[in-house]
């Protein structure tokens, strides 16, 4: 049996396309209708919902630590969560944060490559950083007021909150050890929602 | 901690829907904004979002080293098709060739097979819910026994390529796994009437809860088609209805324990040219039991059982078939880097074939009863080797009653160098066992035996290399692009009798490879308008070993397309009108030659208010007839319209 020529089916299928040309424009006039109606917009939720749910954490645990009283130096300063090196998250924290804030402190995403002992973060989030191990980022914030949340692909212990997904479910584990070094304290209602805390020994 | 994941109610009932919403997004490498906002949430509910599954790894799948494309529910919504095969449609790494109302080849990476060599599309492994439906008789599909409420879908998830390690055998060239909602995101009633020049569909459902843990659905439905034309133009008499009715059950136990039972049952008659009409019906139930064991380990159980009846009435050919299977998983995490997935299962098939028998040609088989134990047992583990790399390595054996035990490895690596790229690489083997069909037929032409199975009829093989690449691009378009070459051994070919010449034998005597890519991306032009696309390539290159007769040709491997394509939009033209429309085109076929074509399918849905849909639906809209597929019996697809009504009550 003569094999079919690749070639010869590759021609004849080019001038099919042709032929069909004209209809393909139908198409184009359907979209072309739907330009008209399609508004640009950033912000889109390209974000797994594993992340989703993380960067939802992220501000909503705010209400539930006490940072202490020097914190903020105006009441209309922004709350800051950062996002140090590698970010997960897109534009997803952004729109979840946009017109919320804690008390009078509207919440700001911040990102950096490394995380610095002036940082000026609340929050951080930590999963992978370019240039600086989890444990120096870490150590550059120690002492410092900040809420230091470790994402669940990370494993390292010095986090004050580190995510975990148990059950196909995004939970995490607390050190308030961790916490008390950092000068802030974490409400038990936080604290009753972890699935582990860490006391200080 | 406790109270947190038991409690549970309407709050947890909308979550598991939410979650559900936002995992197919996110599964699908989809642009959509999660349906509901998480931020209205409390700290509890958050923890409850289930955001993966630890079963058999499917929330891995956009991490997946593998060519798997996700249809979600949403997207099936918006097709409005409604029968399963075109549903398939939407993937664009299957070949989907209708060829009468019911009637559909579908394959992937080619090999549709060739009616004149007897040779059916026989290297998909196709699950519902877990259930394999794919018929052990000769390892193909009867499309018409299958069917799936559309808005019960949750989501299909197809792989290109062998996934015999976890999947199993017959997964050789791609495995279609349909996932169905949980009945709690089912609940409360929907009447679903269709009405169209070709097809009309009738749908009525409930979902309903037992207590505060256990919520279940009943459904009914019917779906019509009216007779095709035949390629000459002439009425098949074709037309296929077929009624269905079915129930899901879902308890969660707590502790960690929770159980599924779902069942369906459905009579379909097919007319025929001449003579009474055929009949094929189906029952299923299966029951699914997963316990928590720990907080890294799960236990899951499972066990169905289907009766499928089909036969001719004009000449009392057919069969009954009946299938037991149970199946243990578990999967559990050892130390910090390896993920184990192991289990084991057996099924027991019996049937009881009814040959055909005519004047010119008979059907038959030796035995015609019979009962087969098929057993497997897998084991797989995915090893972080550091934060970016996975190395999963897997093996399933399979014993089945022809060909004994077959081994099928599976190593698959994946990297990822930044969180918006993967690139995976992976070397699988799997095989096609024997079935009674390549053992036990005999073919008469008249009183002269002109076939005859082959006891030593052998496995084909399949080796593949796969790798791929898939990433996010921006933050509004997603792509994945994979390449693999298959290499084939062992395929069926027929052959002579060593001196009579007649009978003529199965033999496995065809061998090659087959090279080919697949890619498909989508793009979010604005939060209004999407934008997708799918296109595949393949290269086949088979030869007959030097034994082999020849007989028939290397087209009795399949006549398929070496290119397809689609572009589709998703318009939300405000939001009460959704505008759906995709333009694709499948190449010409080269043996039996059919010529491509391009054809155009439109949807133009308005949500009239919370409780009412109103939709118009177009398929094949630009000519009055394409033919997709060439045999005896393969008719002309003709343009669709129709009408269709959504009320929830």
């Amino acid at each position: 049996m003569p094999k079919p020529s690749r070639r010869a089916t590759f021609r004849s299928a080019s001038l099919r396309t042709r032929a069909v040309a004209p209809r393909a424009c139908l198409l184009a006039l359907l979209l072309a209708c739907a330009t008209g109606q399609a508004r640009a917009r950033a912000g889109q939720a390209d974000v797994s919902l594993e992340y989703a749910v993380k960067a939802t954490y992220l501000y909503k645990l705010a209400p539930f630590v006490n940072w202490p009283p020097t914190t903020f130096t105006a009441a209309n300063e922004p709350f800051h969560i950062c996002v140090a090196g590698d970010d997960p998250f897109g534009r997803y924290l952004e729109k979840a944060v946009a017109g919320r804030s804690l008390g009078t402190h509207p919440f700001e995403v911040r990102r950096m490559d490394s995380l610095t002992p002036d940082a000026a973060c609340q929050i951080v989030f930590i999963s992978h950083l370019p240039s600086q191990s989890v444990r120096q980022a870490l150590d550059a914030v120690s002492g410092r007021p900040v809420l230091t949340v470790l994402d669940s692909t990370t494993d390292n212990p010095g986090g004050i909150v580190q995510f975990v997904i148990e059950r196909g479910r995004v939970r995490f584990v607390i050190d308030t050890a961790q916490a008390a070094r950092n000068h802030i304290s974490i409400s038990s209602k936080l604290l009753n929602l972890a699935l582990t805390v860490r006391q200080p020994t | 901690m406790n109270a947190v994941t038991h409690r549970s109610g309407l709050a947890a009932s909308i979550l598991l829907a939410l979650s559900i919403q936002v995992a197919q997004a996110a599964q699908a490498g989809d642009m959509a904004v999660p349906a509901t906002d998480l931020g209205s949430l409390s700290l509890e509910d958050l923890g409850k979002v289930v955001v993966s599954s630890v079963a058999k790894k499917p929330e891995a799948l956009s991490e997946a080293p593998a060519a798997v494309y996700v249809i979600s529910h949403d997207d099936v919504m918006r097709s409005g098709a409604r029968n399963l095969p075109d549903i398939l449609r939407l993937a664009p790494n299957l070949e989907i060739f209708q060829t009468s109302p019911s009637g559909y080849t579908i394959t992937a990476r080619g090999f549709s097979g060739n009616n004149f060599a007897q040779n059916f599309p026989n290297k998909l492994l196709v699950l519902i819910d877990g259930r394999s439906v794919y018929s052990p008789i000769f390892s193909g599909m009867y499309w018409d026994d299958q069917f799936v409420l559309p808005q019960n879908i949750e989501r299909v998830e197809v792989i290109s390529g062998p996934g015999g390690a976890l999947w199993g055998a017959n997964a050789v060239n791609g495995v279609i796994n349909i996932i169905t909602r949980a009945s709690a995101d089912t609940q409360g009633g929907l009447l679903s009437l269709s009405a169209g020049n070709l097809e009309s569909s009738a749908a009525v459902q409930y979902g309903g809860t037992l207590g505060p843990h256990a919520h279940y659905r009943v459904y009914a439905s019917e779906i019509r088609r009216r007779a095709f034309d035949d390629s000459a133009g002439q009425d098949a008499h074709d037309g296929w209805r077929k009624p269905q009715a079915g129930f899901r059950l879902d308890w969660d136990a707590g502790d960690g324990d929770a159980l599924m039972l779902q069942g369906d049952l459905h009579d379909g008659r097919q007319d025929q040219p001449a003579g009474p009409e055929a009949r094929s019906s189906e029952g299923d139930l299966l029951a699914r039991w997963q316990h928590a064991l720990s907080e890294t380990s799960s236990l899951q159980l499972q066990t169905y059982y289907d009766h499928v009846y089909r036969r001719n009435q004009g000449d009392g050919s057919g069969f009954k078939l009946d299938t037991w299977d149970i199946e243990a998983q578990h999967n559990l995490a050892l130390g910090e880097r390896n993920q184990l997935v192991w289990g084991v299962g057996d099924r027991i098939y019996r049937y009881d074939i009814k040959p055909r028998i005519g004047v010119d040609s008979s059907l038959l088989w030796d035995p015609t009863r019979n009962t087969q134990n098929l057993a497997n047992a897998f084991v797989q583990d995915q090893i972080a080797l550091d934060a970016r790399t996975q190395l999963t390595l897997g093996l399933k054996a399979e014993d089945d009653p022809y060909s004994g035990v077959s081994l099928m490895p599976n190593a698959r690596l994946s990297w990822q160098p930044t969180r918006n790229v993967l690139l995976w690489a992976a070397a699988s083997r799997a095989v096609r066992t024997p079935t009674p069909f390549d053992e036990d037929v005999i073919e008469k032409q008249g009183a002269v035996t002109f076939l005859a199975g082959n006891p030593d009829f052998r496995r084909e093989k399949l080796t593949a290399y796969e790798t791929g690449w898939r990433a996010q691009v921006a933050t509004r378009a997603t792509v994945s692009v994979s390449v693999y070459y298959n290499v084939y051994d062992d395929l069926r070919t027929v052959e002579f009798a060593p001196v009579t010449v007649l009978p003529l034998t199965w033999g496995n005597n065809m061998q090659g490879h087959t090279l080919g890519l697949e890619a498909w991306g989508s793009y979010a032009v604005s939060e209004r308008w999407q934008l997708g696309a799918g296109f595949t390539t393949r290269r086949q290159h088979l030869r007959f070993k030097p034994d082999g007769s020849g007989l028939l040709g290397l087209a009795q491997a399949g006549d398929d397309p070496d290119r397809q394509g689609f572009v589709r939009s998703t318009v939300n033209l405000s939001d009460r009108w959704t505008l759906y429309t995709e333009l694709r085109g499948v190449g010409p076929l080269p043996d039996p030659k059919v010529p491509g074509y391009v054809e155009l399918d439109a949807r133009l849905g308005w949500l009239v208010n919370d409780k009412l849909e109103l939709s118009l639906s177009g398929f094949n809209l630009l000519r009055s007839w394409h033919q997709e597929y060439v045999f005896p019996g393969s008719d002309r697809i003709g343009r669709s319209v129709s009408l269709d009504a959504r009320v929830n009550f």
